[in-house]
């Protein structure tokens, strides 16, 4: 691989998460919703989420996609209904959820919640890393300094920022795809009435 | 596939943080390269834990817009993201994190009509793609692309602020719409962001190389360009190409102006959004063109025999 085809590669890669990250990201908990109304397990959520973003990977360009959580959605669909025939038995308001999915192009008012309340639980478990890992995560996502200005700032090694970074990584991974964290907290704010207003 | 395990996720997050860095080179691509071959499924879990690391901040979602930008783009465009940031921030303050954002985007065709959160409605032409964000202190509209047109709630203490590529454009309670353009033109001197002040009737064309058209006592002119709100393109003295480009936006099928000579002459009419065909034979009539019609997906106007 030349050092060109190894830019495209990362190129292509930030680009693809970029547009994941703005057009089926903020409607995950939605998506996880619905399918946990499908009745399907928490367990398979996760592996159906992760067939999906395997199948959009897969595509050779996402550029023809103009309504990408619908496109996301029917995926997620597809994958279902395939699994749902080989499991052979099945309940079968399942199936209803899934029949009863329109294209509802419009963001509901549950999944703009959903996604607000996200960015306050990343907000948390910013606030909640290592006291050295937050500070690295903070700089590089609040206030969008690179890895290498962070380093210098800091006073520390590149290889020692980008180990801080891992950490975050995983921690907002987790903050994202907890779903039951999610709903947990909509509850929790819900008790609370909304009326703090954070 | 299998179910990923901690492990899987642990070494995806490691290559995610490495790509956040600025040091990714032939020796990383490689080890990536085998650890994705290693299993099933992994191309998606690192897609995943990549998006959610770059959905963790509002300031990441705005650099997605470009394709990899030449260095000099870049640099422009990270001067612009800091300009915006640094004004968001300011207005907002600490309540940024509770911004509600949405995203909409229309087919080739498809015209969407938009209520939002303030009472305001936006109008969404074809082939357009923007976010909404909706704060405490301000209401921020950024087109990637296409048109849109706004009829503004007044709410003096919430500017509203519509992006389109380095161009922003600011009301308080009025109507405008605002269409993005791509050229192809370089960059021109412009300053890195440019404000206007429009009121209800004015208009305002906003391209990346900052070019502003902007008409304010021309009323007809403005409802002229805004017929696609009823379904109508309205031609009045316009050239062949610019219509076949206005017909383009909103049909699948195309049509090709296959002869120069004919892409200057002036058009006028009004013409159904979704009739290229009825267009096509209306030129033919009347500027003595041909329509060839061998490829179904397009109309050539060619030099008529």
């Amino acid at each position: 691989m030349t050092q060109g085809e190894v830019i495209n590669a990362l190129a292509r890669r930030r680009m693809l998460a970029a547009w994941m990250a703005r057009e089926i990201v903020p409607h995950e908990a939605g998506m996880r919703a619905w399918l946990a109304r499908a009745r399907v397990s928490a367990e398979d959520i996760d592996e159906l989420m992760q067939e999906a973003y395997c199948q959009i990977v897969s595509l050779p360009s996402v550029d023809h996609i103009t309504a990408p959580r619908a496109y996301f959605m029917a995926s997620l669909r597809h994958m279902m209904l395939r699994r749902i025939k080989r499991a052979q038995v099945v309940a079968l308001d399942a199936i209803g959820e899934i029949e009863n999915w329109r294209d509802e192009s419009m963001v509901s008012p549950e999944d703009e919640a959903g996604s607000r309340i996200t960015c306050q639980r990343v907000m948390a478990i910013i606030a909640a890393l290592p006291e050295r890992c937050r500070r690295v995560v903070e700089l590089r996502k609040i206030e969008g300094w690179s890895q290498k200005d962070i380093a210098a700032h800091l006073g520390m090694s590149e290889k020692a920022v980008e180990k801080q970074v891992w950490v975050g990584v995983r921690a907002i991974r987790a903050a994202w795809a907890s779903a039951e964290a999610q709903s947990a907290q909509r509850m929790d704010q819900a008790e609370r009435g909304m009326g703090a207003g954070r | 596939m299998t179910p990923a395990t901690e492990h899987d996720r642990d070494m995806a997050a490691r290559f995610v943080a490495r790509m956040d860095g600025e040091n990714w080179g032939e020796a990383d691509e490689a080890e990536l390269q085998l650890w994705l071959d290693g299993g099933a499924g992994r191309e998606g879990l690192l897609l995943q834990v990549h998006a959610a690391w770059v959905a963790a901040t509002p300031v990441a979602q705005e650099e997605i817009v470009e394709e990899a930008p030449a260095a000099p783009a870049f640099w422009r465009r990270r001067g612009f993201l800091g300009a915006m940031a640094a004004s968001v921030a300011a207005v907002v303050g600490a309540g940024r994190w509770l911004d509600a954002r949405s995203s909409f985007a229309t087919r080739v065709g498809e015209i969407r009509r938009v209520p939002l959160a303030d009472g305001s409605v936006m109008t969404i032409n074809s082939g357009s793609e923007l976010t909404v964000r909706m704060a405490k202190g301000s209401r921020e509209i950024e087109i990637a692309q296409g048109e849109a047109w706004f009829d503004v709630a007044k709410d003096a203490a919430r500017p509203f602020t519509v992006a389109a590529g380095k161009v922003r454009a600011r009301a308080v309670g009025t109507a405008f719409s605002v269409r993005r353009r791509e050229t192809v033109e370089s960059w021109s001197e412009e300053d890195e962001s440019l404000r206007l002040r429009l009121v209800a009737g004015e208009r305002a064309l906003l391209s990346d190389t900052a070019v502003v058209h902007h008409e304010s006592d021309r009323a007809s002119a403005v409802d002229r360009s805004l017929a696609w709100r009823s379904g109508m393109i309205d031609l009045n003295g316009t050239s062949l190409s610019e219509a076949a480009d206005e017909f383009n936006r909103y049909n699948q099928r195309q049509i090709i102006i296959a002869d120069p000579v004919v892409a200057d002459e002036q058009f006028d009419g009004l013409f159904r959004i979704n009739d290229p065909q009825g267009f096509a034979e209306a030129v033919k009539a009347s500027l003595n063109v041909g329509i060839d019609e061998s490829d179904p997906r397009v109309i050539r106007l060619v030099k008529s025999k």
